[in-house]
């Protein structure tokens, strides 16, 4: 069993004129493979901030606590290592590279993590894209495409997915993966995320929609205000917060939060 | 950079004397000798933002003829049915050219033999019609001290579909400057393309004149590419131009990744009306080399196409300088010009510069320009890495994304495939040292 600990994760991120903000105001958060977990919480609180500390974007600086992979610290570590490491994060806004096709890149991934003399063959890795395309109802034109040139919106959270099966890390942090799927897409996505679930696997997946969870059935929900995580349950937690919205949740809890809609 | 007082009657003496027991024809005798008068009082080419002058370009001036060491290039890769032409230093290796388009009148030999057995179309067209050889000191010295080359003719409605490769190995297991001249004549509606490379054998060193003159009839279509890979003791300076003819298609596909400085000098002249030219160019500059790159395009005929796209990475302490000349001139009408040149800086100690330069002096034109100097996209590497590609691999695919731009309209996907190949090669060495 792997664990993933982020423990009093406070983050700053430097805005004009050298003005420091702080987003992150102490996060704790403990998961272990096996398990799926679930972020929600208005926009702007700091989610994506939290997935992209744990993965170690540059733009996001530590000040205070700790992220443990396995009990040892990877916050000196670059991306490239923790993604070595088992981390993987698909992005709410992946970049697109010209130049380099998809399937081109897939295999760098793979044979990143694989000695220099034991790299994948051809066949192999021709076999497994061909599993997971036909799971995520892919064509094959998209793997030659340059990565995410030109895809649509769907079509770049469906490759992150394609991603995450081709790669199969450890822990996989999911942010916004279900913004702009159609239904029939949510599904596919969800199925895909879904044949990943076992024993040495584990999933934080960031969301605004029960509908998502309600394909992907979560074993914790957390959700995060205003750079902390407030609450944490299981699954209902998150119908809850559907019907009530989190106005209530933060009166319940007595918090001083100001939410966007306050503002309208 | 030349030594101060020069004997230029010596200099003189000794050339004819080394051109006559060369065997070469009275007429060529006597065209080095006046380039060698006109050398004196000719500037060097003008480059814009870009100072060479203390290259040592001209240090050699002999002439000296000598037989290289044919397994120099052993290494080729082995093409029995391809369409060749192989020399090593001033030594033909190789000349394939098929029967049959012998026999259709096309024509591929050394420059030297074309001097002798084609004076008819040669003394046309050597340095006469171009490019002429009195236009600088370094278009003068080309002809004074001209040591090897090629010649090929391509007669009226020959279309020749496979690539004629020409490998072009610099002999610097002595010293020797390479003074290279390719003579392309390409008549009315034939078609053919070309694929140079240059590389350099030994380390001693040596300067390279690698001149190209092409001569696109009407109708023509030459595609004409280069992989330029000259060594790390070769100051080179490499001057491409071709001439176009009503209605000709003419593309220049050029991937610079010389080892030393580097001065390359690439233009189009549209001049019969309609012609259409596109000028690609790659560079890549690492260490402490400089390259100054002019990519030149003339609209003289109405109704001409004329594009340019460089694109360029610097790695360490390089420089690297591109400029883009487009010229419109008066009575072009209907002309068109769009250019694109970027630089894409990998270290902060390195200099380079995207300069578009537009002389337009008619006004029934279109004519566009982009340039821009920048640094690796720092999103896109961070996305690679988040996948597990360590920073260098993330960096030549980003790299690579940026060149894809010019990379993909390169036709023949043998070259591309080489030039990707290449650029490789040069990225990880210049990596290697950061
Ligand atoms: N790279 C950055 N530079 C500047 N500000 C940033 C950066 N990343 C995040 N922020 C700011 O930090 C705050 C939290 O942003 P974050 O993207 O983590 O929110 P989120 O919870 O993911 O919101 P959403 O639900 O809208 O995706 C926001 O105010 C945002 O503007
Ligand atoms: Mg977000």
């Amino acid at each position: 069993m792997a664990t993933l600990e982020v423990k009093d994760l406070h983050v700053e991120i430097k805005e004009e004129k050298d003005q420091t903000r702080e987003i992150l105001k102490g996060v704790n958060l403990t998961m272990n493979t096996g398990e799926i977990h679930a972020i929600m919480g208005p926009n702007g609180t700091g989610k994506s901030t939290l997935s992209q500390t744990i993965m170690g974007n540059s733009a996001y600086h530590v000040t205070k606590g700790d992220i443990l992979l396995n009990g040892e610290s990877i916050l000196g570590m670059p991306v490239d290592e923790r993604a070595r490491k088992g981390l993987f994060l698909a992005m709410q806004y992946p970049a697109e590279i010209q130049g380099v096709t998809n399937a081109e890149f897939l295999r760098a991934a793979i044979n990143s993590r694989r000695p220099e003399d034991d790299q994948i063959s051809v066949m192999d890795f021709l076999k497994e894209l061909d599993k997971n395309l036909s799971l995520l109802d892919m064509s094959e034109e998209m793997t030659e495409r340059y990565l995410n040139e030109g895809f649509s919106g769907g079509e770049k959270k469906r490759n992150e997915i394609l991603q995450l099966l081709m790669i199969k890390p450890t822990f996989a942090l999911l942010d916004e993966i279900d913004s702009g799927l159609d239904i029939d897409a949510l599904q596919v996505v969800s199925k895909g995320v879904n044949s990943m679930r076992g024993d040495n696997f584990g999933s934080l997946i960031i969301t605004h929609y029960q509908r998502l969870l309600n394909y992907i059935v979560p074993d914790v929900v957390h959700v995060m205000m205003d750079g902390r995580i407030v609450k944490s349950g299981d699954a209902d937690l998150a119908k809850k917060l559907e019907s009530e919205g989190y106005a209530g949740l933060r009166d319940e809890l007595g918090l001083d939060v100001d939410l966007v809609d306050d503002n309208r | 950079m030349i030594s101060a007082v020069q004997d230029y009657e010596a200099v003189k003496t000794a050339v004819k004397t080394a051109a006559s027991a060369h065997g070469e024809p009275q007429w060529f005798v006597d065209r080095r000798l006046a380039a060698i008068d006109a050398m004196q009082d000719l500037p060097l080419p003008e480059m814009k933002r870009y100072d060479f002058h203390r290259w040592p370009l001209m240090d050699n001036m002999t002439l000296t003829f000598r037989d290289s060491d044919k397994h120099l290039a052993d290494h080729l890769p082995k093409a029995d049915n391809q369409i060749r032409f192989v020399q090593v230093g001033q030594t033909t290796v190789a000349v394939n050219l098929p029967d049959e388009l012998a026999a259709q009148g096309v024509i591929l030999t050394d420059i030297f033999s074309a001097f002798r057995e084609h004076s008819d179309l040669t003394k046309k067209y050597f340095m006469e019609k171009v490019t002429k050889y009195n236009e600088n000191k370094l278009t003068a010295y080309q002809q004074a001290f001209l040591n090897s080359g090629i010649f090929l003719y391509v007669p009226k409605g020959v279309v020749i579909k496979q690539p004629i490769e020409a490998f072009l190995i610099q002999d610097s297991t002595v010293k020797q400057a390479m003074v290279s001249h390719v003579l392309i004549i390409a008549e009315e509606d034939s078609q053919l393309s070309f694929i140079q490379h240059l590389t350099t054998e030994g380390d001693v060193a040596n300067a390279a004149h690698c001149m190209v003159e092409v001569m696109s009839g009407a109708n023509s279509h030459v595609h004409f590419s280069s992989v330029d890979e000259l060594g790390e003791q070769t100051y080179s300076f490499l001057h491409r131009r071709a001439n176009l003819s009503r209605n000709a298609r003419f593309d220049w596909a050029i991937g610079i990744v010389n080892d030393q400085n580097t001065l390359g000098d690439i233009t189009s002249e549209l001049i019969g009306e309609g012609s259409h030219s596109e000028s690609k160019v790659i560079a890549v500059t690492t260490g402490k080399q400089s390259n100054g790159i002019n990519n030149r395009v003339v609209n003289r005929g109405k109704h001409t196409t004329a594009n340019i796209s460089q694109r360029g990475v610097l790695l360490e302490k390089s420089e690297l300088v591109f400029n883009g000349i487009g010229d419109i001139i008066h009575g072009a009408s209907g002309a068109n010009a769009e250019q694109e040149n970027r630089v894409l800086m990998m270290s902060n100690q390195a200099h380079g510069d995207a300069n578009p330069i537009l002389l337009i002096d008619e006004d029934d034109v279109i004519a566009g320009h982009a340039a821009s100097v920048g640094q690796v996209d720092q999103n896109q590497l961070y996305y690679l890495m988040s996948r597990g590609i360590d920073k260098k691999l993330a960096q030549r695919l980003v790299i690579r994304g940026f060149l894809g731009a010019v990379l993909d309209e390169i036709p023949l996907p043998e070259v591309r495939q080489e030039m990707i190949d290449m650029i490789e090669r040069k990225l990880e060495d210049g990596q290697h040292f950061e």
